[in-house]
């Protein structure tokens, strides 16, 4: 067994840090207090190719491993929760379904643009009602003469109203319940589609995810990605690599509070010294770099399983779950260490803290990766 | 055009720690290319850009500049190809000695317009081995240079002089030495990194330069670090700024400072 990565995974995690530091760090508190969506920083990170990491060159991508790609995650989310999952999210749940599940025509209209990040990708599942029983949805595709007529609400959708292409699972028929269910690829300007107010979140406020709905939106046949009626699986196998991104996502929070925590337990000085020098200190600290470094190792399986071409469901769960877990328990004793200036927006720990809960929510709440995980594990 | 950038793999003195008798311990410091050498590369390669010229980075040293990850952290930076010469032999190298090598490396790539290199190297910064360089070379030394443009045979230099700013035109090959804020690097693209173990990396044998023998030898006898002056540890209470202020005149006249 080799825990050493390779050269390119080393060399890509210095060149995605270097450009965090220096773009995406300086901002972060920004964009956090003015819940300020960072446009600017798309041309840069598809300059750099990491809005289209783990696909082939020819389609646009940077030909990078799935390891790789984590870790650009996991460094950017360090910066920025909210930058990291902006290129998860466009990544994983817009852009790897159109490369999974579409048509050459689907690709060429769709693919290059979004990999080389020209355009921005969405994933619209979650429902008002719908959430994790996201079968439930009851936003529904007509069929018609010329194609379909979606009508309905989506909610929680990250990277609205910025994105270009829009994944979006409806019913085309509802009588079959998820085995009714489809997926779309909706362009953003199709007359009949609308987004809502932005939502005021506890945290990740530089990443936008307002409503949007469907009234009467016609789209055309060929907008229809995979068979009708394979949206569940569709959404369920693209959650399955995104949950791999939101644990990388929750991986650069963790490490993020376990940094600041480090260098301020250094600098602090109580009772005449560091507290970096009380027992008390060095045995949090001590739990949080196992811990981080425990969540990093699942990380980093979950992904090489994807690159292995392994089944990765599991392991994309388990990772999730503890990382997830991990940048809240993280954040919470780095506030701890803090002490009264952790709770102060002085210092980035807070900030930490609030963008951390999130990873414990979206693409699966923990409670549904621990039904993943029994699953298998009482199979 | 054909434009060599010499680069130092090395460790960051920042990750290295000093012991009490002032010898340093690297084994924690992880290696990468010299922090102003970058600056170099990108300032030779925004002329090799305009230029079309071919873009070879050289470095020098001992076990682990020809590690695979050196050669490719050079190369996802924007190089055509890099010549390496790895010999342990080269460990602590004198900076004249270095050169000497960097020199006979130039000569037997062959064609060479010219040689970029950092401001200085970041753990020994002594700023020498540019001009011993180009005194090897029989070619001009050229440092703190902000700008260059041109083709071979003429190119344009701008340097910082102290007060201001000088351009220079160099009609032969030359040696430059990039001031740290000659330009600013650009992050490797993916791509980039990703495309950097397709490129050509030769391996040169020390033995096989003729790197002229020193007569003299240079070694490290002794290493000191600089006495710690104690502290008066005087704090000021600054709740009355003006109180503080006059306190602060009247510690430092006392001290003779003032």
């Amino acid at each position: 067994m080799d825990f050493e990565l390779t050269d390119e995974q080393q060399l890509i995690r210095e060149a995605v840090r270097e450009f965090a530091q220096v773009e995406v760090a300086p901002i972060a508190a920004e964009l956090d207090r003015d819940h300020r969506f960072p446009y600017e920083l798309l041309p840069k990170l598809a300059e750099l190719n990491l809005m289209g990491m783990p696909f082939p060159e020819k389609e646009g991508g940077a030909g990078a491993d799935y390891v790789s790609y984590v870790i650009a995650i996991e460094e950017l989310s360090r910066a920025c929760a909210s930058t990291g999952i902006i290129v998860s999210a466009h990544t994983s749940l817009a852009t790897w379904p159109v490369y999974r599940f579409g048509t050459e025509a689907q690709k060429e209209r769709y693919l290059h643009g979004m990999a080389s990040g020209r355009r921005l990708g969405a994933f619209a599942l979650t429902e008002p009602a719908a959430g994790t029983d996201a079968g439930a949805g009851t936003t529904t595709a007509a069929l018609h003469a010329d194609g379909y007529a979606l009508n309905g609400t989506k909610m929680f959708i990250t990277n609205a109203p910025f994105a270009d292409v829009y994944i979006v699972f409806a019913k085309t028929d509802p009588e079959r319940g998820t085995r009714g269910m489809s997926a779309f690829i909706v362009e953003k300007d199709t007359p009949g589609f609308s987004v809502g107010e932005a939502e005021h979140k506890l945290g990740i406020r530089g990443s936008s995810t307002p409503p949007i709905y469907f009234a009467d939106c016609r789209i055309p046949r060929e907008a229809l990605l995979g068979a009708e009626g394979d949206g569940f699986k569709i959404a369920m196998q693209t959650l399955d690599g995104g949950r791999i991104g939101v644990s990388a996502q929750a991986l650069g929070i963790a490490q993020a509070a376990l940094d600041a925590s480090v260098a301020y337990a250094k600098e602090r000085v109580q009772f005449g010294k560091p507290i970096a020098t009380l027992q008390a200190i060095q045995w949090m600290i001590a739990d949080m770099a196992t811990a981080v470094d425990a969540a990093r190792l699942l990380v980093y399986r979950a992904a090489s399983c994807v690159d292995a071409g392994r089944p990765y469901s599991t392991e994309g769960a388990m990772a999730k779950l503890f990382a997830s877990e991990t940048a809240t328990k993280v954040a919470d004793r780095a506030i701890q260490i803090h002490g009264g200036y952790g709770y102060t927006e002085s210092y980035p720990v807070e900030r930490n803290y609030r963008d951390a809960k999130i990873t414990e929510l979206y693409e699966g709440t923990s409670e549904v990766q621990r039904m993943v995980i029994s699953r298998s594990a009482l199979r | 055009m054909r434009i060599v950038v010499a680069y130092k793999w090395t460790c960051d003195p920042e990750e290295a720690t000093v012991s009490a008798d002032g010898t340093v311990d690297w084994s924690r410091a992880k290696p990468g290319i010299s922090t102003y050498d970058p600056v170099a590369i990108e300032l030779a390669r925004r002329l090799a850009e305009d230029a079309g010229a071919e873009l070879i980075g050289v470095t020098a040293g001992a076990k682990g500049v020809g590690a695979p990850i050196a050669a490719k952290a050079a190369l996802g930076r924007g190089l055509d190809r890099v010549v390496v010469i790895e010999d342990d032999s080269l460990t602590d190298v004198g900076r004249s000695e270095l050169a000497a090598v960097l020199a006979e490396t130039i000569r037997h790539i062959g064609d060479v317009d010219l040689v970029v290199t950092g401001d200085s190297s970041v753990d020994v910064a002594a700023k020498m081995v540019p001009t011993v360089l180009a005194g090897e070379l029989g070619w001009p030394a050229v440092a703190e240079v902000t700008a260059v443009a041109g083709q071979a045979g003429k190119l344009r230099v701008e340097r910082a002089i102290p007060g201001g700013m000088q351009v220079l035109e160099i009609s032969g090959p030359a040696v430059l030495a990039a001031s740290a804020d000659a330009a600013v690097p650009r992050v490797p693209g993916m791509k980039e990194l990703l495309a950097a173990a397709k490129k050509p990396v030769e391996h040169l044998d020390l033995a096989d330069l003729n790197v002229p023998t020193r007569s003299a030898v240079m070694t490290v006898t002794r290493r000191s670090r600089p006495d710690r002056k104690a502290r008066k540890g005087q704090l000021l209470d600054t709740g009355d700024p003006a109180a503080a202020a006059a306190e602060l005149v009247t510690a430092l006249r006392g001290a003779g400072v003032l």
